[in-house]
């Protein structure tokens, strides 16, 4: 059942997950589109989330906005009454001031992440939560996994200080699965929808951003001959498959128990060709955060802090596409 | 009493032990049949010898990632023997390379071929048939009666039928390989012809018949109940003139036309993604119906290259189908629905969205109508077989499939 | 010709002597390609097509030594693949 409607105030809105925004001129959504947006939310029952660029919008635009209950999803260069920051790469983050409640995602590629694993961390000390995405996943070799692994022991290590002292930050690689009994996914195409500026409606900003002529020999677009989007204000809603973006038709992943993943349709498409079904390094990556989390949840409980309902199993596995294949 | 026994259903090769590799030599024919799903057929794309070498390369230096026991090299078209030369060339290849590299498929192997027999006593096909004989198995194809053929089966340039230019090399084609049965299609028009048809193969001397509806949305209204009538009809005279002792037609199963458990029973019809086809191009597909050529709607869904080898990740979606996760729950809680086939690459020719997980059901009545019809078959065969005191040695002797001797 | 069964042997049995006979129809389409001309892998094909001949020869003997199968004067036994059961097959 729908629940979210993202709308891209324009291109450049910030990326806040995989897909990177690919668009440079500026082009905002138009006022009339807005209202629509708006509108086709308040009759669904949709909460919105409006996705901010990196420049203060015209009053009148502010106005519509203010019109409904949402969330403010802004990159750190404009943040201004952000629910949720966006910071680009570790850069942004130097002098930058973090406020206090304020959830920040932190876009970063493998490479700057396990060349700054301790810079990262520092935000951890600094946030309510932090949430990593790390824009190259796809691209994961096994060595990754490796340092990957590592990155993350070294965070449980980190995680299991901070508690000890007395302070609660979540950080979504470790800390959310910990306390998950069930998939707990992105859910795109399912729950959420993005209304883009051209006024089509698509499953995530990552298919917006993805045109069908992008001049690759074989990319993802080009085995449909139609582009990504999934319906207009103009003509409503038509998500076709509607079905596949539900757990219970994804082979792989309603056997699996790695329920922080973000199961990215975006990336499944990318990698599979399948939006239900994931890559290699999605599934690794997961689950390598899954072990992390079991780490860290018996790190707590040897400090003292139970969490008595939860349990994380060990299992022998990184990819539940070999547990599905032994089916 | 005589030893009662039927003919049993086709059986293929190592079935689900082997891998099958399917060469794309040619996109041409000499034929344009009506129901042929090759949409982009030419005469331009030629496999080069150097790309299908590449090709054997590369499978044959990634052992691990080919475990299955046993191997069926196979080459299609278009029509294969066109290039019989080239096919000649690569079997060479093959099997010097399988006993160099001491593949554990040199200890089993089949090459494999489906022709529409017009070029089959050339001498350069027997050479190359003699050549490999044991390990060689070619289908022929031939529609039925000389009308119900050359409704469909027509030269490209002239137009004209080609039953006659078939026929005459069946009785060749059935010394070489006598167990071989020949493949039927059926499309919307061929219906008021199935039984005289298959009737007609069988007095050829081929024994098995493997028939089947196209899996395209070509059925008109009233087609389902002209075929039951065709099939009862078929049915009437295969048990009538016993013939069900030494011929076998696919139509009829006595496993069909049941419900399906979602959780036993849930695997995959399709071999998508078991296979592996490559085009003139080298590129790589689940299966040669995600080639561009067999595709109205959709762009090619390839999974590697000779250069670049197979991205695993690619396969997975093919590798982790099942039958309810593509299926329509009406499909699902069919009562019939055993036995009822689906094409992956229709599938994904004919879904909403680049997806091979939407199954098309074009074919639903069809399957309908002949689980009636086979009920009938079942029926009819069993309370004969009951009153000539049959039935028992019957069921004892049930067929288990075609002897392989040495 | 007359066809008749004249005992069976275990899965293992038929999986040895199946490998066998691939592999003697493998080496003997092989050689009708590879000639003296190839060197070294020819001279490994002849080895291969004694040792395999012999091997299978073997296995005949001795499965009809452990089963005592019916023969005859004209006879020669032939294995179902699918059922592992052995015939005699005695040409008339």
């Amino acid at each position: 059942m729908l629940q979210y409607l993202i709308i891209l105030l324009d291109d450049t809105s910030t990326s806040f997950c995989h897909y990177e925004c690919t668009k440079v001129n500026r082009k905002l959504i138009s006022l009339e589109n807005l209202r629509e947006g708006i509108f086709f939310a308040m009759e669904e029952n949709m909460m919105i989330q409006f996705v901010y660029p990196d420049y203060n919008l015209p009053q009148e635009y502010e106005d519509v906005i203010e019109s409904i209950d949402h969330s403010k999803i802004k990159p750190a260069s404009c943040c201004d009454n952000a629910d949720v920051v966006i910071l680009n790469s570790l850069d942004e983050t130097s002098d930058f001031q973090f406020q206090e409640g304020i959830p920040y995602v932190l876009r970063i590629d493998k490479e700057n992440l396990f060349s700054y694993r301790q810079e990262v961390r520092d935000i951890i000390e600094k946030v309510a939560r932090l949430n990593v995405v790390i824009t190259d996943i796809d691209s994961f070799t096994d060595d990754d996994f490796t340092t990957y692994k590592e990155f993350l022991s070294e965070s449980v290590g980190q995680l299991i200080d901070l508690y000890t002292k007395g302070m609660t930050p979540q950080f979504n690689l470790l800390t959310d699965r910990m306390m998950l009994h069930e998939m707990n996914n992105c859910n795109a195409g399912h729950e959420t929808l993005t209304l883009a500026p051209d006024g089509n409606f698509y499953v995530c900003p990552a298919f917006y951003y993805a045109s069908p002529c992008d001049g690759k020999e074989i990319s993802l677009a080009d085995v449909c001959k139609k582009g990504f989007s999934v319906g207009s204000l103009e003509k409503g809603l038509d998500v076709k498959n509607k079905h596949l973006y539900k757990i219970d038709y994804a082979p792989i992943c309603r056997i699996c128990d790695a329920f922080q993943c973000k199961r990215c349709a975006w990336l499944n498409r990318k990698t599979t060709l399948e939006v239900n079904t994931p890559s290699r390094q999605q599934c690794v990556v997961a689950h390598i955060e899954r072990n992390a989390s079991r780490m860290l949840l018996e790190g707590f409980r040897k400090k003292g802090f139970y969490l008595p309902e939860q349990e994380i199993k060990e299992i022998d596995y990184l990819d539940p596409f070999e547990i599905k294949r032994k089916r | 009493m005589e030893n009662l026994k039927i003919r049993p259903e086709g059986k293929v090769w190592q079935d689900g032990v082997s891998k099958s590799i399917t060469f794309i030599v040619t996109k041409d024919c000499q034929l344009a049949c009506k129901y042929c799903y090759l949409v982009g057929k030419n005469s331009k794309e030629r496999m080069s010898f150097e790309t299908a070498k590449s090709a054997v390369d590369y499978i044959l230096s990634h052992e691990s990632q080919f475990t299955e026991a046993s191997v069926v090299w196979d080459f299609i078209g278009g029509e294969p023997f066109l290039e019989v030369d080239l096919i000649d060339r690569i079997c060479d290849y093959i099997k010097i390379e399988m006993y160099r590299r001491n593949h554990h498929w040199f200890g089993s192997y089949r090459f494999s071929l489906t022709t529409n027999g017009i070029n089959y006593d050339t001498p350069k096909v027997q050479d190359f048939i003699k050549k490999n004989k044991n390990h060689l198995s070619v289908g022929l194809t031939i529609d039925g009666t000389k009308v119900k053929h050359d409704l469909n089966r027509i030269y490209k340039k002239s137009g004209k039928g080609s039953y006659e230019d078939v026929v005459r090399n069946i009785p060749l084609w059935m010394s070489q390989f006598p167990f071989e049965g020949t493949k039927v299609t059926i499309s919307s028009e061929d219906i008021p012809y199935i039984a005289e048809s298959v009737l007609h193969i069988y007095s050829l001397g081929i024994h098995q018949v493997n028939i089947n509806c196209v899996f395209e949305d070509v059925w008109k209204e009233g087609d389902d109940k002209l075929f039951e009538r065709q099939l009862v009809s078929l049915a009437d005279s295969i048990i009538d003139n016993d013939l069900y002792k030494d011929y076998s037609c696919s139509f009829f199963s006595e496993h069909i036309g049941k419900p399906q458990n979602p959780i036993d029973e849930n695997q995959n019809w399709c071999g998508a993604g078991q296979m592996l086809a490559i085009d003139a191009n080298g590129i790589f597909y689940p299966c040669t119906r995600f080639a561009q050529y067999s595709l109205r709607e959709k762009k090619a869904w390839t999974i590697g290259n000779i250069h670049d080898g197979i991205d695993q990740n690619r396969l997975r979606p093919f590798l982790t189908l099942d039958r309810c996760t593509q299926s329509k729950p009406e499909c699902i809680s069919c009562e019939v629905s055993r036995g009822c086939a689906w094409c992956q690459g229709e599938n994904y020719d004919a879904a909403e969205t680049p997806t091979a997980y939407q199954r098309a059901t074009a074919i639903c009545k069809m399957h309908k109508a002949r689980v009636r019809a086979n009920n009938y078959y079942w029926n009819k065969l069993y309370r004969k077989l009951e009153l000539e005191g049959l039935r028992e040695e019957f069921e004892k002797n049930k067929p288990k499939s075609k002897d392989l001797i040495c | 010709m007359e066809k008749k069964i004249v005992g069976q042997v275990s899965v293992e049995e038929r999986d040895e002597i199946q490998s066998l006979f691939e592999r003697k129809n493998g080496l003997s389409e092989l050689a009708k390609i590879l000639t003296a001309d190839n060197g070294e892998l020819y001279e490994r094909l002849i080895k291969d097509m004694g040792e395999t001949g012999t091997k299978f020869q073997n296995w005949w003997t001795r499965m009809s030594e452990k089963y005592n199968w019916k023969s005859a004067e004209n006879g020669k036994w032939e294995i179902n693949f699918d059922t592992c059961e052995i015939y005699l097959v005695i040409e008339k």
